[in-house]
Parts: C-alpha cells; sequence; structure tokens
C-alpha cells in the first residue's frame, strides 16, 4: 500500500482511542507509536524523526496547539494532524494556524481518519521528493533552502518557514510565470477535504510579501491576479 | 451553545441601566430646582398680595370701615401697639413654612423615587450578573462534555469500525468488545454524574443510613479503578484499616469517594503517579483523605474547585478529566449528610489533598 515505512505518532490522552488509531494505523503498513501527555509527545517528537504527527488538541500537561508551536520554533516542520472534540469553524483556523495540517473533529469515521493520513503523507512526499530534485530557490536577492526551511531575504535577514510557507512556495515556484489559483493552492497544499478559506491562502501570500519583497505593497514576485489567483514572477527586479 | 441572549445584548442592557439611572438623577435635579422656583416664586406673589392687603386695609380704615370688619375680611392683618396696620408675623412664618414644607416633601419624594429607582436597578443588574454566571457554567459544561463525551464516543466509534473494516481475530474481537464496553460504561458514568448533581441541586435525594466500612468501600473503587490507574502509570492504594465504620448511605459514600479518587486519577496521569486514600478518627469526626501526587492547584482555586462546572483555567490544556461535576457532587452529598468536603494543594505541580469528613453523630462504634 504504501512505497516505504511512514512513522506516525499519536499524541492522545484517552489511551483506547490512541490504541486503536495505533492499530489501525499499523494495519494499513504505517509504523505507529502513542504517547498520553502532551510534554511527553514533544520530546518523542523532537526526539525522533517522524513522518506525520496525530495531536489531540486537549492534552494534559501541554495542550496539542502548544506542542505543535513548539515544534515549529524548533524547525520541526513534521505534517502535524489535529484531533478535537471542539469543530467550530474558530478553532479550525486556530489548528491551521499553529502549524496544523488538517483536522478532524471526534468522533470520526475511520475510513476517513486513513485517507486524511494517507493525504496529509502524499503532500509530504511531494514536497520531500520536489525538494531533492530542487533544494533551493533564488530570486530577487532572496534565497530560500527547502530542506532547511531557512530564507534569507534581499535585505540580508535570516528566517524560518513554516511547512506552509514552503510549501506555497514551491507550488508556486514550480511553475515560475503562471497563474496558480486559490482553489489550486487550496488542494496542492491543505488538501481537497481541508479547506479553511481562500482567505488563508491570502495570509499566507501576505506573509511571503513581508519576508521576500522589497515593498510589500507593491510586490513584483508575488502578484495577485484579481478574482483567480497568484503568479510567481522569479526575474521580476532582479536587481 | 445556547443563552439567554448574547454577551453584546447584556452590555447594551447595562450601559442602557446606567443611562436610564444618569437620567433620572438628572430629572429629579432639575423638578427639585424647579420646584424651589415655583415655591419662591409663590411665597413671593403671596407676599405681594399681603402688601396689597395692607395698602386695602388700610384705606379702608381712612374710609372708616369699623376695625372688626377690617380684622374680619383680613385675618392675616394685624394692629400694632402704636395703633397702625401690619402683616401678622405668625402669616409671614407661615408663608415661609409653606415654602419650606413644599420644598421638603419634593426632597423625600424625589429622594425616595431614586432609591426605589436605584432599587429596581441594583435587582435587574444582579440578575444579568448571574445570568451572565450560569451562561459561563453553561459554556464550561459544554466545553467539558463535548471533550468528555466525544472522546469515548470517538473510541467507541474507532473500535466498531475496526470491527467491521479488519475483521479481526477471536483474541483481537474481545479486546475491542471490552474496549467498547469500557467506553459505554464510561459514557454511562457521565450521564449518571449530570443526573446526580440535576437531582442534588433541586435535593430530591433521599439518602438511607446503613453502618459503611470505610475501608470495603474504598477498597472496592481502588480496585475497579487499578487497571485504569496502571494504564496511567499510576499507584492507587487504599490504607484505611478494617472495622472504621461510618452511618451513611453506602451509595452516597461510593459515590463520594468514587468521585474523589476519579479526579485524583485525572490529575495524576503519568509515570510514578501515587494516589492514596487514608482516613482517620479525630474527635469522633471520621476523615477520609485522598492525596495525590497530581497537578495541584493553586491554593485560591480551592473554594471553586466543588462549584458546578468550574474547571482551571488552562486554556487547552486539559486541567482535569470529568464534566466539571465530580466534586460538585461531593461537596453536595456532603452538605446532606451533615459533613463537609474540603481541598487542599500547596500550588500548581505539588499534588493535592481531598478530605471528606463525617461528623461525629455519623461515626458508628
Amino acid at each position: 500500500m504504501t512505497p516505504r515505512t511512514h512513522r506516525i505518532l499519536v499524541v492522545e490522552d484517552d489511551l483506547s482511542l490512541a490504541r486503536g488509531m495505533a492499530e489501525n494505523l499499523r494495519a494499513e503498513g504505517y509504523s505507529a507509536e502513542t504517547v498520553h501527555d502532551g510534554e511527553n509527545g514533544l520530546a518523542r517528537a523532537r526526539a525522533a524523526e517522524h513522518d506525520l504527527l496525530v495531536l489531540d488538541v486537549m492534552l494534559p500537561r501541554l495542550s496539542g496547539l502548544e506542542l505543535c508551536t513548539s515544534l515549529r520554533q524548533h524547525g520541526i516542520n513534521t505534517p502535524v494532524l489535529f484531533l478535537t472534540a471542539r469543530g467550530d469553524p474558530h478553532d479550525r483556523v486556530r489548528g491551521l494556524e499553529a502549524g496544523g495540517d488538517d483536522y478532524l473533529t471526534k468522533p470520526f469515521n475511520l475510513d476517513e481518519f486513513l485517507l486524511r493520513v494517507r493525504a496529509i503523507l502524499r503532500r509530504w512526499e511531494w514536497y520531500r521528493g520536489a525538494v531533492a530534485s530542487t533544494g533551493s530557490l533564488r530570486f530577487g536577492g532572496n534565497e530560500v533552502d527547502f530542506r532547511s526551511f531557512r530564507a534569507k531575504s534581499w535585505d540580508g535577514r535570516s528566517h524560518e518557514l513554516t511547512e506552509k510557507e514552503a510549501t506555497i512556495l514551491k507550488v508556486l515556484a514550480e511553475r515560475p510565470g503562471e497563474v496558480i489559483g486559490r482553489d489550486d493552492l487550496l488542494e496542492r497544499v491543505w488538501g481537497e477535504e481541508v479547506y479553511p478559506s481562500t482567505r488563508t491562502v491570502d495570509n499566507f501570500i501576505l506573509r511571503l510579501r513581508k519576508l521576500f519583497e522589497r515593498e510589500p505593497q507593491t510586490p513584483r514576485h508575488f502578484t495577485t491576479v484579481r478574482g483567480v489567483g497568484y503568479r510567481f514572477d522569479p526575474e521580476s527586479n532582479a536587481s | 451553545m445556547t443563552a439567554a441572549f448574547p454577551a453584546d445584548s447584556s452590555r447594551v442592557i447595562r450601559v442602557t441601566l446606567i443611562g436610564l439611572l444618569a437620567f433620572s438623577v438628572l430629572q429629579v435635579c432639575w423638578w427639585l430646582v424647579d420646584q424651589t422656583h415655583f415655591a419662591e416664586g409663590t411665597t413671593h406673589q403671596v407676599r405681594a398680595l399681603y402688601t396689597a392687603d395692607l395698602t386695602a386695609a388700610r384705606r379702608m380704615e381712612a374710609l372708616g370701615v369699623a376695625p372688626d370688619q377690617i380684622a374680619a375680611t383680613f385675618p392675616h392683618i394685624a394692629r400694632e401697639a402704636n395703633g397702625g396696620l401690619v402683616i401678622t408675623p405668625s402669616a409671614s412664618e407661615d408663608l415661609e413654612a409653606s415654602r419650606r414644607s413644599h420644598i421638603k416633601r419634593y426632597t423625600w419624594e424625589s429622594g425616595f423615587f431614586l432609591v426605589v429607582l436605584a432599587a429596581c436597578i441594583g435587582v435587574l443588574w444582579r440578575g444579568l450578573r448571574e445570568e451572565r454566571e450560569v451562561r459561563r457554567q453553561q459554556d464550561n459544561f459544554l466545553a467539558l462534555v463535548s471533550h468528555q463525551f466525544k472522546t469515548p464516543l470517538a473510541s467507541l466509534r474507532l473500535s466498531a469500525e475496526t470491527f467491521v473494516k479488519r475483521q479481526p481475530p477471536p483474541d483481537y474481537a474481545r479486546e475491542l468488545s471490552q474496549r467498547m464496553i469500557d467506553d459505554v460504561v464510561r459514557l454511562e458514568s457521565m450521564v449518571t454524574k449530570i443526573l446526580d448533581s440535576a437531582r442534588l441541586e433541586r435535593g430530591r435525594v433521599e439518602f438511607r443510613k446503613q453502618r459503611v466500612d470505610l475501608a470495603s468501600a474504598a477498597g472496592q473503587i481502588v480496585t475497579r479503578l487499578a487497571e485504569h490507574s496502571h494504564q496511567h502509570g499510576v499507584v492507587i492504594e487504599s490504607t484505611i484499616p478494617p472495622g472504621m465504620t461510618i452511618a451513611a448511605d453506602p451509595i452516597a459514600v461510593d459515590t463520594v469517594l468514587r468521585n474523589l479518587l476519579e479526579n485524583a486519577l485525572a490529575a495524576t496521569s503519568g509515570e510514578g503517579g501515587r494516589i492514596t486514600v487514608s482516613a482517620r478518627n479525630d474527635d469522633d469526626e471520621i476523615e477520609v483523605i485522598v492525596d495525590d501526587t497530581g497537578v495541584g492547584f493553586d491554593p485560591h482555586d480551592a473554594r471553586r474547585l466543588f462549584d458546578k462546572f468550574h474547571r482551571l483555567d488552562t486554556g487547552d490544556r486539559q486541567s482535569n478529566g470529568g464534566t466539571g461535576l465530580g466534586l460538585f457532587i461531593v461537596d453536595r452529598i456532603m452538605h446532606f449528610e451533615n459533613g463537609r468536603a474540603t481541598a487542599f494543594s500547596a500550588g500548581p505541580g505539588k499534588g493535592a489533598t481531598f478530605s471528606v469528613i463525617w461528623p461525629a453523630a455519623q461515626t458508628t462504634p
């Protein structure tokens, strides 16, 4: 089913649920381990490399959101699937803003859970494959290293990119000069089922402009094509 | 989320009430000023009339009208010792007294009106505050219940779907079945707590006192929770000596001890955690103490822990498993048992001690 054994860490305080998820993941050919509180989850995620983290939002000691934020701050960009009992849009947005890739509300359907795991791993695989062929990007005096998620902007400042920022940049950079629709970006970066809103894409583009444009108000590399999407022009303003 | 009205409406109502009170105070002040002017104007007019009457009386006297007739026509005019006519001092005093009385009456009535208005607004204000507190409790309840219900439901659904999807071998099938049963028991326990708290809140409870052996009661619960606590890396033990008994409702004792231990277990998850149940007979009171090495709490929160739907503010971190009803139930039952429940912690991360105390009359030899 899967080309290689993906390692998945499940951080869920409910033992029965955690065990059930791990067993099903193993049955699908993944390698799965479980941890039952946020602090141990953070320690485990930092100690070993994983392909996916499944995080409950409400965890003892350290919440799933705090765990995810902390990982991102440490430069660990492993994809995260959040599980939560609360499914309102506000919580979903908070999860995605904390660096999560997907959000599943309890109680969930087993097939849907496995589908989402597969989709995230597929996107992550695509990213790693794309990065393997072209690991860095140079445009307008900026330099991006997709492997380390680090970038140096035209003014000499260094930046840590989130996994989402790097993926959006990678998707745009793959098709320079072409218009890429917002929905297309959402599908490529978040997946079909997860759409937060096209507004989320706009926010990420704004962030990329702040990092890499000399004049973010009048962007030259990340231009908006009204009503359609965005275009990436690496050569523009290559001063 | 359900609420009688949204927070914005509540704020609008509060601002309106303050505005109403301020407007009423200004209106009353204006009334007082107006009535003072009115009373002074009236007094001034009456004085002018008295002066005109004095002039008329003097003319009548000059025309030879009899003094008796003048006195009958103008009772507020008197004759001085030297024979001259003047306005009587009492008439002036009466006029002044009438003016003062008028202003006084309005001052009192206005004050009374303002007091009544302020009291009504106070009652409404209090109602709004209570409404807000109820809403906060409902929000807490919904947040906790959604987590505490949906997690076992998720586990139950996952086990059931695993059963269908994997067609498990007999051993695994038995394990999945046991998990499903455990999840149903958890859900049942949640429902029981909610119903218990509703009954206790309305006082619809009847306690049938019997002789209860505490060591046996605590031992049964410890045994029931042992597997769960072991899975969480928590050691749970009872050191209550056999023979220590109280006169109490056995179901109530079981509910109290179970809720205390479940609360301790939820707060203690993690390797090396320990929960100890002990008891002591002190001045004819029997105290059952549950010590844990768990997350603890701020000592200032000690009393609030027993409030309905209370939960420590820890953001998305899970502060304590449960509905926020367990300790409320303990407190209410101890109230009906004429006992009391207490909580102590040296601070967050330093464990906690919960105790329940049965009074002298309920201890048995």
